[in-house]
């Protein structure tokens, strides 16, 4: 059966191939840019689209030049994709104007925040136009009492937080760029971080949004202020649907109260295994930390030689953890933790003495990609999803996938709920080398579907593991999610190409070929 | 009551499929199905979801409309079905499918009954915080397919902030699923989500994976009662706006605190207002809510504060968790809102319905939820005079039906806008207003949801909203 690659997505398809995990085959990564840069160039939109998008915004709010263009081509990922035209809305009229002009000229509309996704869902596939809510980014009512705020989709997620922290408040979810990311991309990829692990992922603190619907531009308001959604619950399908339903103009997200009392511990360990078992035994005791975040060794050096966070540089892997609450509660859990970590062999378990030192520790970890990049000319940022348990045997085997393939593999991630974020770095000069890299993240990655983990836990499909959706979803899956993309965003315009499989045939279909080094463990 | 006819080809089929001990057609077993009045012509027992898929093709091609059952405490819930053809009852779909304590992940089968299922996780110190209405039948599958309330959902939030992913048949009986069984999954859409709460009319749920939670070394509830509703709202305000962490907190008006008995409990004025609130955790943390929320409770005027433990301590949540039960106990006719309200107008949403509820001589149990975050809870309307309380009589339902506008006029109005739908009420009434309030501008968006899942209407036709 080939339902799943019927309908809109095929119609509305622009040959504009892909990299990363499902790569142009034959070509090493360079190439792959290179001809990604060709495939754009040539392309340029309509000039009567133009104008009227002038019109419609002002001069100064359309880009139309490649060396502007060249700006939007990249996110955080390692995918790249020209646009052909970028608009900056400043309003939701201006956003329905602007699909309704997409809509008549038969042009793909993709939504940008600030770009800092993982996995290529801001990047125009197809070309077209990408719109950038950075012009629309106020928060529009802050209401203590009922917790809530609302606001426009380009407010920066920290900023949140700091509007609200002197009533006691904050927005919970914190990806590591929440200093620059914004809710609305938050809310496209359903984003995480390390505080998701008590307090859930962005879905869990978005009550209501207003969307765009990209088949006849009209503005629809779904969920609400209250808790409850009346009716199907539009909210939850929205959020985590990658910009491919519909445009999000304004979110009502839920505030979380401060804890009264916060406690950061760093557990240094001399073996990998350890640090792991520990989060293993610390879940199976019903503890549940804020956040429970793992360093190995080396990516823990590298960091600190950037951050100078104080972490031990001579150890085999951190656990950073943290226990928030009723100052009783995070009392008892910091002194439970610290026994389950030193019980299974960490060699010192310390604690933030206060909130300088805390913001230190945080520091090293949030920076830590950063801190990566300077070493290596590239590197690629897997996220994939175990079951906690299996989390000792998936560190081993992405140790031999690494050592399979001759690529050093750091290891920096949410223990706590088994979400890995294995980092390989590579240099994309070197003939090759890019596209076994490729082979080596899906073994990675089909290790943890083998566990019964997930494609992504928070990063997002987008146009990175779309290929790969099979290896979790059967044909009948797809052809649903399929079904529901196709009722909302019927031509395809909106953010093509993305989360589902392309399919050019029945044979593509199928799970990936396995690769190089070894078969999947049974 | 009507009765439904299938022609004999139709049983034919649906007796082969299960073959006939599983396809149930004698009129006195099929009482047990009826709803809103209505029985069907067969109510059939599928084994697994291949056999619901069939099940449901075969009902599609024979034009038959289907409604989703298992321990059938919630078939009330919903608008007269517009057909009803088979009842689909799931209850031998009551497998534990994994467990995995070590991770605290659960997939179960939607026939399962909660009862056992919290013993099960009892047993590795676990539960899930499924507190619902007729614990002892509720099941797995009817709790999420009507979102149903418990009130614990101030701490845990609603399932969809635990349920982790879903296997379903929809109304075209394809086999799908959504989300997966790790606790952090962004892989594809939240199809799921949209089935929380969807009363079976998008797909039938045959397989659910939840997130589970560590049972607390020990919990306490405590009750405070004031004269005012304002005077118990403030309370709940100065609960929510503490660093304490309750597990549960209500607010129950008079009525509510009669029909539960806690009125009667409690040495306190039968017409007190009462907040519920649950505690849980280590000792040292227990006992921190027990002394700040007494301080708290006495500066808010609690004429009376009382902790219950032990045993006891399920008590007053149970009279919560029951709500449905024992308004329905208190008289058959009584209409009961699930109602969703923001805390700043919980207080004023009390005061509204008592005038109401009195303009039209009726009797009126409020319990809501506040913790913190926007409250969510019920509202039950039966008449005052037992001579109405049969509540057949146009006048009656005049009365009743304005009653229930009114009200969702006043809980819809205002900067804060709640929301209410009424969960349960007799049918003759179910016939005169409209459950689910005015229609609403996504509701283009939710006719459209029904037709990718469930084009032909096979699945409970016309019980949501908007006859969806």
């Amino acid at each position: 059966m080939c339902t799943c690659l019927q309908g809109a997505e095929r119609r509305g398809a622009r040959d504009a191939g892909g990299v990363a995990l499902t790569p142009p085959r034959g070509e090493d990564y360079s190439g792959a840019r290179a001809r990604f840069s060709r495939d754009c160039a040539h392309k340029s939109l309509n000039p009567k689209l133009i104008r009227e998008l002038q019109n419609l915004l002002g001069r100064d709010a359309v880009l139309f030049a490649r060396e502007d263009l060249l700006l939007y081509e990249y996110d955080g990922s390692v995918e790249i994709a020209r646009p052909e035209c970028v608009v900056f809305p400043s309003s939701t009229r201006e956003v329905s104007e602007i699909m309704r002009l997409a809509k008549r000229y038969e042009t793909p509309l993709v939504g940008r925040g600030a770009g800092t996704g993982l996995s290529g869902g801001a990047l125009p596939r197809a070309g077209g136009i990408v719109a950038v809510f950075s012009r629309m980014n106020r928060i529009l009512e802050i209401d203590a009492e009922s917790r809530r705020a609302v606001v426009q989709p380009g407010v920066v997620n920290l900023d949140i937080t700091r509007a609200v922290e002197h009533l006691g408040l904050y927005f919970a979810p914190d990806p590591s760029s929440q200093k620059s990311c914004t809710i609305g991309g938050n809310v496209s990829e359903n984003a995480g971080g390390p505080h998701t692990l008590a307090y859930g992922v962005t879905t869990n603190h978005v009550t209501g949004l207003e969307i765009v619907l990209p088949d006849d531009g009209r503005v629809v308001r779904i969920g609400g202020k209250t808790a409850e959604p009346l009716g199907y619950d539009l909210t939850g399908l929205m959020v985590g649907s990658e910009g491919t339903l519909a445009i999000v103009t304004e979110i009502t997200v839920r505030l979380s109260r401060k804890p009264e009392a916060v406690k950061t511990l760093l557990a240094v360990y001399d073996a990998v295994d350890d640090a792991t078992e520990s989060v293993v035994e610390i879940t199976r005791r019903g503890i549940t930390p804020a956040a429970c975040e793992m360093l190995d060794g080396w990516t823990l050096r590298t960091v600190e030689d950037f951050v100078h966070a104080g972490f031990p540089r001579d150890c085999a892997a951190v656990l950073l953890l943290e226990v928030e609450g009723l100052a009783e509660a995070a009392e008892e859990q910091a002194a439970e933790i610290s026994e389950v970590c030193r019980a299974h062999g960490a060699r010192e378990v310390r604690l933030a003495r206060d909130a300088r030192e805390r913001d230190l520790l945080w520091k090293g970890r949030k920076n830590a990609f950063g801190a990566i990049g300077r070493l290596s000319p590239s590197y690629y940022v897997l996220d994939g999803v175990i079951p906690r348990t299996r989390l000792p045997a998936t560190l081993r085997r992405i140790e031999e996938i690494g050592r399979a393939y001759g690529f050093r593999i750091g290891n920096i991630f949410h223990a706590g709920d088994g979400n890995l974020h294995p980092l390989i770095l590579f240099d994309p000069r070197n003939a090759g080398e890019f596209e076994r890299v490729v082979a080596a993240a899906r073994e990675i990655i089909q290790y943890c579907i083998a566990m019964g983990g997930a494609l992504t836990g928070e990063h997002g499909v987008g146009m990175e593991k779309n290929e790969l959706m099979p290896l979790m979803f059967t044909p009948e899956d797809l052809a649903l999610m399929a079904r529901v993309r196709d009722a909302f965003n019927p031509d395809a315009l909106l953010n093509p190409q993305k989360i589902l499989p392309l399919g050019k045939g029945c044979g593509e279909l199928r799970v990936l070929p396995q690769t190089a080094a070894s078969a999947l463990p049974a | 009551m009507s009765e439904n006819l299938l022609s004999e080809t139709q049983l034919a089929r649906l007796e082969q499929l299960l073959g006939a001990a599983r396809t149930v057609t004698d009129p006195a077993s099929l009482t047990a199905y009826e709803v809103d009045g209505m029985l069907p012509a067969a109510a059939v027992r599928p084994a697994d979801a291949a056999e619901v898929a069939e099940l449901v093709r075969a009902a599609a091609a024979e034009k038959l409309a289907v409604i989703p059952c298992s321990g059938r405490s919630k078939l009330s819930i919903g608008g007269v079905p517009a057909r009803y053809d088979v009842a689909l009852d799931l209850s031998a779909l009551n497998r534990l499918v994994s467990y995995d304590p070590g991770d605290l992940t659960l997939s179960v089968e939607p026939g399962v009954r909660i009862q056992d299922l919290q013993r099960e996780l009892g047993q590795h110190g676990q539960f899930l915080p499924l507190e619902v209405a007729f614990s002892d039948r509720a099941t797995v599958g009817g709790a999420i397919a009507t979102n149903a309330y418990s009130p614990l959902r101030a701490h845990f939030g609603s399932a969809r902030d635990f349920v982790l992913g879903m296997e379903f048949v929809t109304g075209l009986g394809e086999i799908a699923k959504s989300g997966g069984r790790v606790v952090k999954n962004v892989t594809g859409y939240d199809l799921h989500k949209l089935l929380i709460g969807s009363l079976g009319t998008l797909a039938v749920i045959t397989r659910v994976h939840f997130r589970t939670f560590p049972r607390p070394a020990e919990r306490r509830v405590f009750t405070a009662a004031f004269d005012k509703a304002r005077a118990a709202h403030e309370f709940c305000r100065a609960v929510a706006a503490s660093p304490l962490e309750p597990r549960a907190i209500e607010m129950l008006n008079p009525g509510a605190a009669e029909i539960s008995g806690l009125a009667a409990q409690a040495a306190a004025d039968a017409r007190a207002w009462r907040v519920v609130i649950a505690a849980a955790g280590s000792a040292a943390v227990v006992g921190r809510h027990a002394r700040d929320l007494e301080r708290m409770a006495r500066e808010a005027g609690a004429a009376n504060f009382e902790a219950w433990s032990g045993a006891d301590a399920a008590k007053p949540l149970r009279a919560i968790r029951e709500f449905v039960r024992l308004a329905l106990e208190r008289s058959a006719s009584a209409v009961i809102l699930r109602i969703a309200v923001l805390p700043a107008s919980a207080a004023a949403l009390a005061e509204n319905l008592a005038v109401i509820a009195g303009a039209h001589d009726l009797d009126a149990a409020l319990a809501v939820g506040s913790a913190g975050s926007a409250g969510t809870g019920y509202v039950a309307l039966w008449p005052r005079s037992e001579s109405r309380a049969d509540a057949v009589t146009d006048e009656a339902q005049a009365s009743f039906a304005s009653a229930v506008k009114e009200l969702l006029e006043a809980a819809g109005s205002g900067g804060a806008p709640a929301r209410a739908f009424v969960e349960c009420c007799p049918t003759a009434l179910k016939r005169r207003i409209s459950l689910w309030g005015a229609a609403r501008e996504d509701f283009e968006l939710m006719q459209r949801v029904k037709k990718i899942f469930d084009p032909h209407g096979v699945l409970a036709p016309g019980r949501y909203c908007g006859g969806l």
